[in-house]
């Protein structure tokens, strides 16, 4: 049976017993009148002992009805009126609902983008692992192409393992070229990954021994640079100058191996050589690790067991082969938590993000359970009677979840619609130059399920002791003692529960406060740190000689030539380049070295990290010198090779002497010693001092990594930043030119993630203040409203203000101290948990804990003072007389 | 007592008098009510109306079915017939319920001496 025939048939059961109802009366009052009774009291006589209609008609109706349907309707109609009838609570529970949900809901999908789901598009990604190299520090680094060879061969735990190293490609020809990311990736990628190609064919096995240009392009690429046309497939496509063929486009939602990226083009790692002058060579040399591994596990392998095998066989490669990998080992790690890639910086402030999201969440519950306990004792007349009126009571129980359920889903659908808009906000987190774009995040049943459940658990949280309460306690009790004001023992009860929840509410919101300081404290302190430079007033750019294919000498001629166009510029008072920027998101390059007269102790290592650069870079960066020259423009492959130590580098490996003429050998050749200049924060601001040398780019030529110039200007530092461009341009306008920006922009990256967390806290903890101030606010004037009679008959007996407001401090004082108490004892534990984010800061911070509770305090003086203000204007004359 | 001839029956007695009624023969709301009081030498105080619910109860679980028709009295009345269903319910509820109430006797008839 239909829904409609149903519908009908109801309705005509309905309509049959309605007249058969009326045909009783009727044929009653006939039998009254023929009694002798008159029409009017036989009437009234039939309806007394028929009963009431509408009830009876209702109960025989009940039979009938579908019981979760209809009754659920008929209460959601009446929790509509009754939303509507009090906008202003309504409206508060509504919107905080919505910031609760909205920021979970947002962080959810940055934390399944970027760590939960890192794989979208291939098949099983859960048994997909990344196998990283680990340095004898235990620091982790990439992978060489050999090694990769050797693991692959060897490892029995795993179905397949593929190597890939994600960069940036030149796409296009002579005469424009645009900068996309893509992977070198070993043939047996997309096999590996699970990923079948939306069109075409993916790469055959044998391009992992003879290099050939062909090219797989993502889905987005291929439906907005060649429209989703078929023919796309044999094309050809100009990727840094070298003609590669398109063989295949990746399916819908596949973005790459980089968790959180958009990365668009695949090509064989074999054709490195074509890509990169130096290619060829980099996939021959067991030293050069750039390759991230992703291993399958093998069905029905142990992960624990693959892990164990890839550290006994990264051990055994060390051994064999220890003039590159002595100290070198393997290790096996679930994606979320491996660490090249975007999602080793923003792990750590996603967690904690994650986490301030729950509070503010939990926060939200306590606060609607304390309005709605609050609504709820205000309507114990109500309920006490329909109770008396013979409703059974898990009917209401019913009715005020129903409430509750349908504030939380307004609540939801809003905070799902903003955390739509706010998903947006990811590269917010980090700003994505010289990196990828972040794929979006995908609003799937993943995130609505997700939601749904916080709807749930939000529901059962703050709806059911109100619930139960509200509809609890005799009948009588509510309907004689005048309702409004509370039953006095199921009154108490509730007070005592709501002094808990806004204790509670204010606990969090300690917590919330305490987190979002520690995380402030932090960030200030390390963007005080000094880098060792000056980048106020420095431009970069950066240019891809690689990418146009240029060998060392035609590199030397276009960085003099740029570099001397750039000195003509207005306002420009130094020129240099160096092919690492201090502060960038990966560490640079290191060499082995070994320095005169130096015996390293057993097991120490003597990889120091280096930066090929320019003359004058010392003086463009405004590094002071200890001592010795800076680099010229005759440092070249003509003249003996010279290098440049930070002071911390003498420290270490030349017992502090004067070092001037030392002798230092890298790259097998020596290298003396021409100048000290003082220690660089060159990773990281939080670093120790750590020995690092600079070297003549025209001595050590590695154009893999680009070069960036470094223009100092009096003039504003956008322009000399254009200027750059320009140069560029003038001299071959071939060369892709990219992060064209202020050197000051470009070192806050590391800082960013930790200040965009703390920002973000800040508002969390902001969002919970003003919760807790509405609870407390909520509980005292409740509390005033109850007393008022109290109240005005202590004045009466000549109670002064005073007294009155010590009688509403104390109450309010007593919520706030426990709310203290708990939420500083509550931080003190979490802060253990984030002490290792912290940077010169202590998790017991006494400033950052001192001003959390006093500014706890504050809000609670201000969401007190407004009832208790109120409290004392009390006129005994009106509130006795109301009696 | 006052309430000696409170209303309330306990649950179902209302719906097993129905059936029993209509076991004699089938008939409408108002007759069945008659005969309740009539039967019951008025001790029964049904309330009226709350025939109605018992009533659609009953038609629900498909132990009565129900026509419309002319009354004795030339009304156009809805008259109940038992079903063999509810002929067979009828069974079963009263001898539980004639061992309920026996218990009940053999309890209160407990000798005090």
């Amino acid at each position: 049976m239909t829904l409609i025939d149903r519908l009908l048939r109801r309705r005509r059961i309905y309509d049959d017993l309605s007249s058969e109802m009326q045909a009783h009366l009727e044929e009653r009052i006939d039998d009254l009148v023929a009694q002798g009774m008159s029409h009017d009291d036989a009437s009234a006589a039939a309806r007394r002992a028929f009963g009431n209609v509408t009830r009876l008609t209702e109960e025989a109706r009940d039979p009938w009805q579908w019981p979760m349907i209809e009754s659920f309707l008929m209460d959601l109609r009446f929790a509509l009126r009754q939303l509507r009838r009090s906008p202003a609570f309504t409206t508060i529970i509504v919107l905080t609902l919505a910031v609760g949900i909205a920021s979970t809901t947002t962080v959810f999908s940055w934390t399944r983008t970027i760590l939960l789901d890192p794989l979208p598009g291939a098949g099983h990604p859960e048994r997909v692992e990344a196998l990283e190299s680990t340095t004898e520090s235990g620091r982790p680094i990439g992978t060489s192409w050999l090694d990769f060879r050797d693991y692959g061969k060897y490892l029995t735990s795993f179905s397949g393992l593929t190597a890939t190293y994600p960069t940036s490609l030149a796409v296009g020809d002579a005469k424009q070229s645009t900068l996309r990311w893509g992977e070198l990736v070993s043939a047996n990628f997309f096999d590996v990954l699970e990923v079948r190609p939306a069109l075409g064919r993916f790469f055959p096995a044998r391009l992992d021994s003879v290099p050939t240009p062909v090219v797989v392009i993502s889905y987005d690429l291929w439906k907005s640079r060649f429209r989703g046309e078929q023919s796309a497939i044999g094309t050809s496509m100009e990727i840094n100058r070298y003609p590669f063929t398109i063989i295949g486009v990746a399916p819908r939602g596949f973005h790459g191996s980089m968790p959180g990226l958009d990365l668009q083009l695949w090509i064989p790692a074999t054709t490195l050589g074509q890509i990169v002058p130096t290619g060829g060579w980099m996939l021959q040399d067991r030293a050069t690790r750039m390759f991230r591994v992703l291993a399958r596990i093998a069905p029905g392998v142990d992960p624990a067991v693959a892990r164990q095998e890839v550290q006994r066989f990264g051990a055994l490669m060390a051994r064999a082969n220890p003039v590159e990998s002595e100290g070198v080992g393997g290790v096996l790690l679930p994606l979320w938590r491996s660490h090249l890639g975007a999602q080793d910086s923003l792990r750590a402030p996603l967690l904690v993000l994650l986490g301030a999201c729950g509070l503010v969440l939990l926060i939200v519950c306590a606060n609607m359970a304390n309005l709605l306990l609050a609504r709820a004792m205000g309507r114990r007349r109500e309920f006490g009677l329909r109770l008396a009126l013979g409703a059974p009571r898990r009917r209401l129980v019913r009715q005020l979840l129903t409430e509750t359920s349908l504030l939380v889903v307004a609540g939801s659908a809003l905070g799902l619609v903003c955390s739509v808009w706010l998903a947006e906000a990811l590269p917010w987190m980090i700003p994505t130059f010289a990196s990828p774009t972040f794929t979006a995040p995908r609003f799937d049943a993943g995130v609505l399920m997700f939601t749904g459940g916080l709807a749930v658990a939000v529901t059962i949280l703050a709806g059911i002791a109100p619930a139960l309460h509200g509809t609890s306690g005799r009948v009588g009790e509510a309907l004689n003692d005048g309702g409004s004001r509370g039953a006095v023992g199921a009154g108490a009860q509730v007070a005592r529960l709501r002094g808990l929840l806004v204790g509670g509410e204010m606990a969090l919101a300690v917590v919330a406060l305490v987190g979002a300081g520690l995380f402030h404290a932090s960030f200030r302190q390390a963007s005080t740190v000094s880098p060792g430079f000056s980048a106020n007033q420095v431009a970069m750019g950066s240019v891809s000689l690689a990418l146009a294919g240029y060998d060392s000498a035609r590199a030397y001629g276009f960085m003099s030539r740029v570099s001397d166009n750039l000195r003509q510029q207005p306002g420009v008072t130094a020129v240099s380049y160096t092919d690492y920027v201090p502060m960038s998101v990966s560490e640079g390059s290191w060499e082995p070295l070994r320095v005169e007269g130096y015996a390293p102790q057993a097991g120490e290592s003597m990889k120091v990290y280096r930066a090929a650069v320019g003359p004058d870079f010392f003086k463009t960066m405004q590094i002071p010198f200890v001592s010795g020259r800076e680099f010229r423009i005759d440092d070249d492959s003509a003249h003996a090779p010279v290098m440049i130590v930070n002071r911390e580098f003498v420290a270490r490996f030349l017992g502090g002497r004067a070092s001037i003429g030392m002798k230092v050998n890298g790259w097998g050749r020596w290298f003396t010693i021409v100048g000290v200049v003082e220690n660089v924060k060159n990773y990281r601001l939080t670093d120790p001092p750590t020995p690092y040398f600079y070297v003549p780019m025209r001595q050590v030529y590695r154009p893999e990594y680009g070069y960036t110039f470094v223009v100092r200007s009096t003039l504003p530092v956008d322009q000399a930043a254009a200027d750059i461009r320009r140069a560029v341009n003038a001299v071959d306008p071939t060369v892709p030119v990219f992060n064209t920006m202020p050197l000051e922009a470009y070192i806050e990256v590391p800082l960013r993630v930790q200040q965009a967390a703390a920002q973000m806290l800040g508002l969390l903890a902001g969002v919970a203040q003003f919760l807790a101030a509405i609870g407390l606010y909520g509980v005292i004037a409740y509390s005033v409203a109850q007393r008022t009679r109290e109240i005005g008959v202590r004045i009466a007996l000549g109670a002064r203000p005073a007294n009155v407001l010590r009688v509403i401090a104390a109450q309010a004082g007593a919520l706030l101290a426990w709310g203290l108490l708990a939420g500083i004892v509550a931080s003190v534990m979490l802060g253990r948990v984030v002490s290792a984010m912290l940077f010169a800061v202590s998790p017991a911070d006494i400033t950052v804990f001192a001003s959390a509770a006093l500014t706890m305090m504050l809000v609670a003086v201000a969401a007190t003072s407004v009832p208790a203000l109120q409290a004392i204007r009390v006129d005994p004359a009106i509130t006795l007389r109301d009696d | 007592m006052p309430d000696s001839k409170s209303r309330d029956l306990f649950p179902g007695a209302l719906e097993m008098m129905i059936l029993r009624l209509l076991k004699q023969e089938q008939m409408h709301g108002y007759a069945l009510v008659q005969r309740i009081q009539q039967a019951s030498n008025n001790l029964l105080q049904v309330e009226e109306g709350s025939l109605y619910p018992a009533l659609q109860r009953l038609l629900k679980e498909g132990l009565v079915d129900a026509e419309w028709g002319v009354s004795a009295t030339n009304r156009r009345v809805r008259i109940y017939r038992l079903t063999p269903a509810g002929a067979r319910h009828l069974t079963r509820q009263l001898s539980s319920f004639a061992r309920m109430f026996q218990g009940i006797n053999l309890v209160l008839e407990m000798g005090d001496a």
